[in-house]
């Protein structure tokens, strides 16, 4: 029973307190670019959780049992990219031959997984922690990912509908409003740690 | 005993980039499902996108190619 509470925090703790994007600042280009309309968005962020699971899931005992027993772990990244790119690949093969409709919603965002720091991130992260924290955390991570990511497309459609100054549109009101995020989330840090 | 992981992890590397490379040709040779390229493709923001894992892309530079 502690053991599920344990990882159940974890998961929060990935989830709002050490979110990706708003507090590693890990994902910012997806969560600029991708974040323009809510399904779009979802869509990004349930590619993003089954890539960073499946990562970490293949990348953890590789790293755990081959890389440092070889003495080797500086090898990491390069594994990592290519355990990532790899699954990416395999994900957009699946998808496009046996759900062309998930490829219609899903498909185009696949590319950027692979170039998504957030993913390389947690999954380098996770090296240091038990398997079973760093499946906890990449699920965590995945969902804050997706949080963040859909809030912030929620708020960016009321913002184009809404009287912005000209010199605001866009781009500079929406990293306003990445920031005012991001500040609402060092809060939950301070809540979390008192 | 450090030579066996250390072999280990070399053909694992090696083992690890031809699954990349198979996966990417096997990737590239599946065409794209019907009626998907037009409603995919988005040639305001695909405009200056230099990523040529993406599958558009090659729609993308033969649409261009039709333009000119």
């Amino acid at each position: 029973m502690e053991y599920l509470v344990a990882f159940l925090l974890g998961i929060i703790n990935a989830m709002l307190v050490q979110n990706t994007i708003l507090s590693k600042f890990l994902g910012i280009c997806p969560f600029l670019g991708v974040s323009k309309k809510p399904e779009s968005s979802v869509g990004m962020g349930f590619a993003v959780l089954f890539v960073i699971t499946l990562s970490t899931v293949i990348c953890w005992p590789i790293y755990q049992y081959v890389l440092v027993p070889a003495g080797i772990p500086f090898m990491d990244t390069i594994v990592f990219i290519l355990v990532i790119a790899s699954l990416v690949q395999i994900c957009g093969l699946f998808i496009k031959k046996f759900s062309p409709s998930l490829y219609k919603s899903l498909g185009i965002y696949l590319p950027l997984i692979t170039t998504n720091c957030a993913v390389l991130g947690t999954v380098q992260l996770n090296n240091s922690l038990t398997f079973l924290n760093s499946v906890g955390n990449a699920l965590g991570t995945s969902f804050g990912f997706m949080l963040v990511i859909f809030v912030f497309s929620c708020i960016r459609v009321r913002l184009d509908n809404s009287n912005v100054p000209k010199a605001f549109k866009g781009l500079p009101i929406a990293l306003i409003t990445a920031a005012i995020m991001a500040l609402a989330f060092v809060g939950l840090v301070f809540n979390f740690v008192n | 005993m450090k030579w066996v992981y250390l072999t280990i992890a070399i053909v694992l590397i090696i083992v690890l980039v031809a699954i990349f490379f198979i996966t990417y040709y096997l990737n590239k040779k599946t065409p794209i499902p019907k009626g998907c390229e037009d409603k995919l493709i988005n040639k305001e923001n695909c405009s200056s996108c230099k990523n040529y894992e993406c599958d558009l892309n090659g729609i993308k530079n033969k649409e261009e190619k039709e333009d000119k």
